[in-house]
């Protein structure tokens, strides 16, 4: 039997700026159901990676492929992948509800996923709000309602947890396993390593543009702690 | 491109930009007719010529100069507050994004020259009548006046959308909006010859200005400025399908 066509397929990812490589031949695939956390020191490559897997940047070599093409080749990218890029990727006038409109008018989706996608991360009383008077909290939230659309195979997520407080942090980690465990697979990007422990299945570790971890979640804390193994192979690639 | 036009339209109509900018050259236009009505000698404002070059002067600058920064904020409010990002996630075909904005901003820009020329008309009119001066434009005169000053505001919202896709960072595009269609194309006037032939002062001749240089040949204007607005949709979308999203 054949295996399946991985939802997300990196191979040989270069990407140079000025010539000086920012991600570096970095080749990894991920299946259905799997929460990976992707990890690294600022300015290791982590964004890069996944603005390359997203289609707004080209990359200077190698590919990136979801469910077998590249981003902008998916015929419904939207039912495809949802991303949370940034926290700040709203109009500041525009009010919550408007937002989520405005992208799923793009992207074909009717207007009853637009509530329920309010629903689903809570912000249905504050759908009528602009934007500005959010939390940070809030606007994560929000990021995630636009990712959740188009009820995608793949989320790419990153960053989070920032600015989501003890109990979003609990609402998150308990909807990416809701979502995993219904066969969706998600990347996710972090620096804070105590809740990747918790939440993630798989880590990736970058530094300076090359993948110098590829394992479970258990191979890390069977050898003491996450951190540990991080410091180790973050600073180890630096020196 | 259905889909992304309508998401498009959606983005003019949840943010109060287009209503911010609109009532603002409602009163701009108003102030300037007004005070030229009032502060110009009769003898400049007596014939229908005399009175259509004013309204045309005001009512087309102002159009032209708003509907121009209304195309350019439609793409570089998008770059500055971050949602192009999750605008190419949902359409990572970007040519479709830039026609669909290029759709929608031509008609925004449609309404604003409208809302230009109709503001100056009849406030012009008023101001007139008020000061004992007959109003002596013609019917066709205002058609000319009023579809014109449209199609010019629509044509110059996409020339302004392209020079915010190129230029992509907020306040350097209207900058140089601002810096062409009040500066620059002013300097121009006193060379005829290539002055005719600048997108405002084919604006102006779209809507029937006949001042001694000006092209008075609406329909050579409007190719033209059809031909420049095609150009510069190119290049946008070259630029916008080439260069990486921060």
């Amino acid at each position: 039997m054949s295996r399946p066509t991985p939802v997300v397929a990196v191979k040989g990812l270069t990407k140079r700026y000025g010539g000086r490589p920012v991600v570096d031949d970095l080749t990894f695939a991920l299946d259905r159901g799997e929460i990976a956390g992707f990890l690294g020191p600022n300015g290791a490559g982590k964004s890069t990676t996944l603005r390359l897997l997203l289609g707004l940047a080209a990359p200077s070599s190698g590919t990136a492929h979801v469910l077998g093409r590249p981003f902008a080749e998916l015929t419904d990218p939207a039912s495809t992948v949802g991303a949370v890029l940034e926290s700040a990727d709203f109009h500041p006038a525009r009010n919550g509800r408007d937002h989520l409109r405005v992208l799923a008018l793009a992207a074909g989706i009717d207007r009853a996923r637009v509530e329920k996608a309010l629903q689903t991360v809570e912000l249905t009383d504050a759908a009528g709000r602009p934007v500005r008077t959010y939390s940070l909290g809030m606007r994560q939230r929000l990021g995630l309602a636009a990712a959740l659309l188009g009820d995608p195979a793949l989320l790419v997520l990153d960053e989070p947890i920032n600015g989501l407080d003890p109990a979003g942090v609990h609402w998150l980690r308990a909807l990416l396993r809701t979502f995993a465990d219904q066969g969706g697979t998600v990347l996710v990007s972090s620096h804070v390593l105590a809740e990747v422990t918790q939440t993630v299945d798989r880590v990736l570790i970058i530094n300076r543009g090359r993948l110098v971890a590829d394992q479970p979640i258990a191979a890390f804390t069977q050898d003491g702690s996450l951190e540990h193994a991080y410091l180790t192979l973050t600073t180890a690639a630096t020196a | 491109m259905r889909r992304q036009l309508r998401s498009e339209l959606a983005k003019l109509t949840t943010t109060p930009t287009t209503v911010a900018i609109l009532a603002t050259l409602v009163g701009l236009a108003a102030l300037a007719v007004g005070l030229h009505a009032y502060g110009l000698s009769t003898n400049q404002l007596a014939t229908g010529s005399d009175q259509r070059k004013i309204f045309i002067d005001v009512a087309v600058n102002l159009g032209a100069l708003f509907a121009a920064l209304l195309g350019a904020l439609s793409i570089t409010a998008e770059i500055r507050a971050g949602t192009i990002r999750p605008t190419f996630l949902a359409t990572p075909h970007r040519a479709t994004v830039i026609g669909a904005k290029a759709v929608s901003v031509f008609a925004a820009g449609l309404l604003v020259g409208l809302v230009a020329t109709g503001t100056v008309a009849g406030v012009g009119a008023v101001a007139l009548d008020l000061r004992g001066l007959s109003v002596r434009l013609t019917a066709g005169d205002y058609v000319q006046f009023l579809g014109g000053g449209a199609l010019g505001g629509g044509l110059l919202a996409v020339v302004g959308l392209a020079v915010g896709a190129v230029i992509r960072a907020q306040v350097p595009s209207l900058v140089a909006l601002f810096a062409w269609l009040l500066f620059v194309e002013n300097l121009l006037t006193d060379l005829a010859a290539v002055h005719r032939f600048v997108p405002g002062a084919l604006a102006q001749a779209l809507a029937g200005q006949d001042r001694a240089g000006a092209l008075r040949t609406p329909g050579t204007a409007g190719a033209l400025l059809v031909a420049y607005t095609a150009a510069a949709l190119v290049a946008a979308t070259l630029a916008t399908s080439r260069r990486d999203v921060a």
